[in-house]
């Protein structure tokens, strides 16, 4: 009778053991990948902060994350969709030329956008992400082309007001370089900032910002005296000694140091760089002079000053192929509702969605909210990333040889034409 | 007059031996310069100017954030036996190749000279599926293998270089006596090959050591990353901690210079042992 | 007595297992590679066979393909014909001097070769820079402001900067290998030509260098395949700016496999890579071998 019971108890145990294991299991991890290497500073560091307190709110789950620099992290995406082993939720870019192949794929998973209406995205944002239809990522932040200044610099070389039009920027020029100061800054090792700046241009020459998008469709053509126009522009810019002397092998951190460290008046990049006047980078007196202003008008154009040409770029996508895809689109909707607050805090990013000024936001950042409140049209996507990665590389490639002087603005728009043209034809 | 002309001569030379010294330390005292600065002061300022407040800390933050100790100890194995397997394959070569007297000899050197033009980035790829397959991705063995095979030609080559000048007379002798293969090979050739020998291994140690695409593509796990990525941990999307990744750059190439700097005795030894010729 | 240096069982076992590495990690993606060159494959999703029409696009309507391997052979010409014979000579003078003092100055003069490519990329991009860097900075010191141009982003100079910083970087390599070459020449060998009145000049060249062909071969192979192979230095410096005037192929082959997404096309030029490399090779070997070797 005792060993019968005994035997029992011992089976019951035996057989609730592994059970008692297999609950302790629930944990589960959810794999990430993003191009945010450093975890201490800025972005990375916010993303650790939205991933503690997910933890938190989700016990049992367990948050791996892959970050690696730029290129090699879009190289690491392709290889992962290859082979089928894309991390559960990634940061990714919502340009056609980056996403579209992904989901063309069916490498991403669609998400509801019922729920993300009400969580404060701009307009366009969400739409940025949609194709199809369907909405495949979360836009993280929005991205303004601007112009940086140094107000100290400019008070000190007498200038008074910033320039409005294309023609006063480029008489600024003497005016710093008399002073040994670099008039302007900005990447053109990596050409697409050169490249924005074209479709700007194009946009204050015509007034009419669905030209470029247009020509991709092959509706009108890159060699319409719009853009010869504008690649000119581009090209008298350059030509003038507006930015650095080497700006064709000068990287994002060698524009972005010149004129942090005050060597240069001026600096054109996206509003993402609002950080310029926060943290401990650059010297408080830097810190304390730092403004920005719209990109100005061009003599005789359709444009105005307050076309502003905005974009979404960055954003958050599921994979399609996850065994976690309720858990990823659940992350997201926290990432939506913890980033603005978090990234606006520490003015590391200017997000997708509106933010409510504070009282310590720096004067830049004030500016910046400013110039999105006083837009009154936005660009949508630049023409470089809204066609196949290939249209992206001959496009980059030509406007590199504009700017190095290698050829004139019509062979330029040519060049635009035959790339527009082979990737139409896909 | 003849005297003049060649003291005259020597000292010529030997101010050009100190001018090009200086011009190859450079990097370093250029590296080290900058590891001292702030971040913010990098691109622009002075060249090698000491900064007044050096910032002894950003080596700190390189060993802690940059995660030194754990990936440096990857490197170390990682490096360590894809440099030991690729001396030992390529020496097992390079004799057949300098030595043995085989029909497809030749047509073997062809191959092998062939593995050393084929471009890392076609394979990177490919090899993620093919290794996939065998479970070595993610894995430091998946890893010491591409390793080893990028080294092998070049080894084998230098190897056959070096083994083809040696005089065949002891090998012959130490057969006739009737020693085994392995015993000739280890303790008659092997000796007199150590100048190739340290060369081999000091050059698939460097390569390997700053490798870096190549771990991106096939490790994902943090705990499996290698040295390099320490330097990409201080790299923010659009601004980057300069000076501490500086740091973390004179961190990383210390234990390669050490390694040069204690095998450079070596290939004087190795060369005096063979020079023991007829 | 069989000859034991024709014994096919040794000679299986020393070669086999590495030639077992190179197939699995080299062969096999060479496989992928000219099969992914027959498609028209973005790296990733669904792709269609096109033929040959990857490489009928590179014959015919790509200038810089032709570019890219024409900077190559410069980069080659220079390496083997002015970096060599420089690194040759300095390893002749090292070998002259006391054991110490060669010791420390060939430790000194290999160290850009054990730092990372990143570090030196950007120290040269630092030093070459018009307006901070000390290159400019120096000239217009001593007045010659004619001269301080923007190296790395000016046409007319910006291929030489680029060649300069990789055979500079180089360098330690080939002084290495000439060294350890010049240490396995026989004492006796130069000693009965000085003996027999040659001058330093004619033991140099009727001698050493003869015997030491087979190494001078070695490195003549190394520096052809790794010119061909160069690609971080020049992805770094200028990334084939200004337009595509400093393009070489390794950076192109990534350029179009990777970043424009024709990863097709792409492994097109990697088979054209290999193909032209091995010829090079090859060809280099012929010559080489023709050259009187004395022994």
């Amino acid at each position: 009778m005792m060993k019968r019971t005994a035997f029992l108890a011992l089976a019951l145990a035996t057989a609730l053991l592994p059970a008692s294991r297999a609950a302790a299991q629930t944990k589960v991890t959810l794999k990430m990948g993003d191009n945010l290497p450093d975890r201490t500073n800025t972005w990375g560091a916010i993303v650790e902060q939205i991933n503690k307190e997910f933890k938190a709110a989700h016990p049992g789950v367990e948050i791996v994350t892959e970050s690696y620099l730029d290129q090699p992290y879009q190289q690491k995406v392709k290889i992962y969709a290859t082979a089928r082993q894309l991390p559960d939720v990634f940061k990714f870019w919502s340009f056609t030329s980056l996403l579209k192949p992904l989901i063309d794929g069916g490498f991403v998973a669609p998400l509801v956008r019922a729920d993300f209406e009400g969580l404060g995205y701009l307009p366009g944002a969400l739409d940025a992400n949609t194709y199809g239809g369907k909405l495949y990522g979360i836009p993280v932040s929005t991205d303004l082309w601007v112009i940086y200044y140094n107000k100290k610099l400019f008070k000190e070389a007498g200038v008074e007001r910033v320039p409005a039009t294309v023609d006063e920027l480029i008489a600024l020029v003497p005016r710093f370089k008399a002073r040994g100061i670099i008039p302007m800054t900005t990447d053109g090792k990596d050409a697409w900032p050169l490249s924005v700046t074209f479709d700007q241009l194009a946009w204050r020459i015509s007034g009419d910002r669905t030209l470029p998008r247009q020509a991709l469709e092959r509706k009108v053509k890159f060699t319409d005296p719009v853009f010869v126009q504008a690649a000119r522009e581009l090209q008298r810019m350059v030509k003038s000694g507006l930015f650095q002397e080497d700006l064709m092998v000068s990287d994002y951190g060698a524009a972005r140091n010149l004129f942090g460290q005050g060597k240069a008046a001026m600096y054109l990049m996206g509003s993402w760089e609002l950080g310029l006047a926060a943290g401990n980078t650059f010297s408080a007196e830097f810190r304390a002079s730092v403004d920005v202003f719209k990109f100005p008008t061009v003599t005789g154009g359709k444009g105005t000053i307050d076309d502003l040409f905005a974009w979404y770029g960055g954003n958050y996508v599921v994979s399609a192929s996850s065994k976690n895809v309720a858990l990823g689109r659940q992350y997201l909707l926290f990432y939506a509702r913890r980033f603005p607050v978090l990234a606006w805090e520490k003015q590391a990013a200017l997000p997708a969605q509106t933010v409510k000024p504070r009282p310590s936001d720096t004067p830049l950042a004030r500016s910046i909210l400013r110039i999105v409140a006083e837009a009154r049209a936005t660009s949508g996507t630049p023409a470089l990333d809204l066609s196949t990665p290939r249209f992206k590389d001959d496009a980059e490639n030509a406007v590199r040889e504009l700017c190095s002087g290698l050829i004139t603005p019509e062979a330029y728009v040519k060049k635009l034409d035959k790339a527009a043209e082979k990737a139409a034809r896909k | 007059m003849r005297r003049a002309r060649t003291v005259a001569g020597m000292g010529a030379i030997h101010v050009g031996l100190v001018l090009f010294a200086f011009l190859q330390l450079f990097p370093l005292l250029w590296v080290f310069v900058y590891s001292l600065q702030r971040s913010g002061d990098l691109f622009g300022n002075d060249l090698l100017r000491l900064p007044d407040d050096p910032q002894w800390s950003n080596y700190a933050r390189a060993w802690v954030d940059g995660r030194v100790v754990r990936y440096g100890l990857n490197s170390l194995i990682v490096v360590s036996a894809a440099t030991a397997a690729s001396t030992f394959l390529s020496f097992c070569m390079g004799y057949a190749i300098a030595r043995m007297r085989w029909r497809l000899r030749r047509l073997a050197m062809g191959a092998i000279t062939m593995g050393m033009v084929v471009p890392i980035h076609a394979t990177l790829l490919p090899n993620f599926i093919w290794f996939g397959y065998f479970g070595l991705i993610d894995t430091r063995i998946g890893l010491i293998i591409p390793y080893v095979a990028f080294t092998l030609s070049f080894n084998t080559l230098v190897y056959a270089g070096h083994l083809r000048n040696l005089p065949v007379a002891l090998e012959e002798a130490a057969l006739v006596d009737g020693a085994s293969w392995p015993r000739v090979l280890w303790s008659v050739v092997a000796p007199l090959a150590t100048p190739a020998t340290v060369t081999v291994a000091v050059m698939t140690f460097l390569a390997c050591w700053n490798e870096f695409i190549m771990a991106n593509t096939y490790l994902a796990s943090d705990d499996l990353r290698t040295l390099p990525f320490s330097i990409i941990r201080f790299e923010g999307e659009y601004s980057s901690d300069y000076a501490v990744q500086f740091a973390c750059m004179v961190i990383v190439a210390v234990p390669a210079l050490a390694l040069y700097l204690f095998f450079s005795r070596h290939i004087m030894a190795g060369a005096t042992a063979g020079a023991v010729r007829e | 007595m069989v000859d034991p240096f024709r014994n096919r069982t040794v000679i299986a076992c020393l070669m086999l297992p590495g030639l077992a590495v190179l197939a699995f990690a080299l062969l096999v993606p060479l496989g992928f590679s000219v099969h992914f060159s027959l498609t028209d494959s973005a790296g990733f999703g669904a792709y269609q066979y096109v033929g040959l029409d990857n490489y009928r696009s590179i014959f015919t309507d790509d200038p810089v393909f032709w570019r890219s391997l024409r900077n190559v052979l410069l980069l080659i010409a220079v390496t083997v014909l002015v970096q060599n014979p420089i690194a040759f000579l300095l390893a002749a003078i090292l070998a002259r001097l006391s054991a110490r003092v060669s010791r420390v100055l060939r430790t000194i003069y290999f160290v850009p070769a054990v730092l990372s490519l990143v570090i030196v990329a950007r120290m040269w991009v630092d030093i070459f820079n018009p307006t901070f860097g000390a290159l400019d900075k120096g000239l217009r010191a001593v007045g010659l402001d004619a001269l301080a141009v923007s190296w790395l982003s000016d046409p007319r100079t910006a291929l030489g900067a680029v060649i300069w910083i990789i055979t500079w970087q180089g360098f330690g390599w080939a002084l290495l290998f000439y060294y350890a070459g010049l240490m396995t020449v026989p004492r006796e060998l130069e000693e009965a030509a000085r003996v027999d009145g040659a001058s330093w000049f004619q033991v140099y060249t009727r001698v050493v260098i003869p015997y030491l062909v087979p190494v001078i071969s070695t490195v003549v192979v190394i520096d052809v395949i790794s010119s061909m192979k160069q690609m971080e230095l020049i992805y770094l410096t200028t990334a084939g700016a200004p337009g595509q005037l400093t393009q070489f192929l390794a950076v192109y082959l990534y350029q179009k496999a990777f970043v424009a997404g024709e990863y097709g096309y792409g492994n097109a030029i990697s088979v054209l890579f290999v193909i032209i490399s091995v010829t090079l090779t090859v060809l280099v070997q012929r010559v080489l071998r023709a050259l009187p070797d004395e022994k």
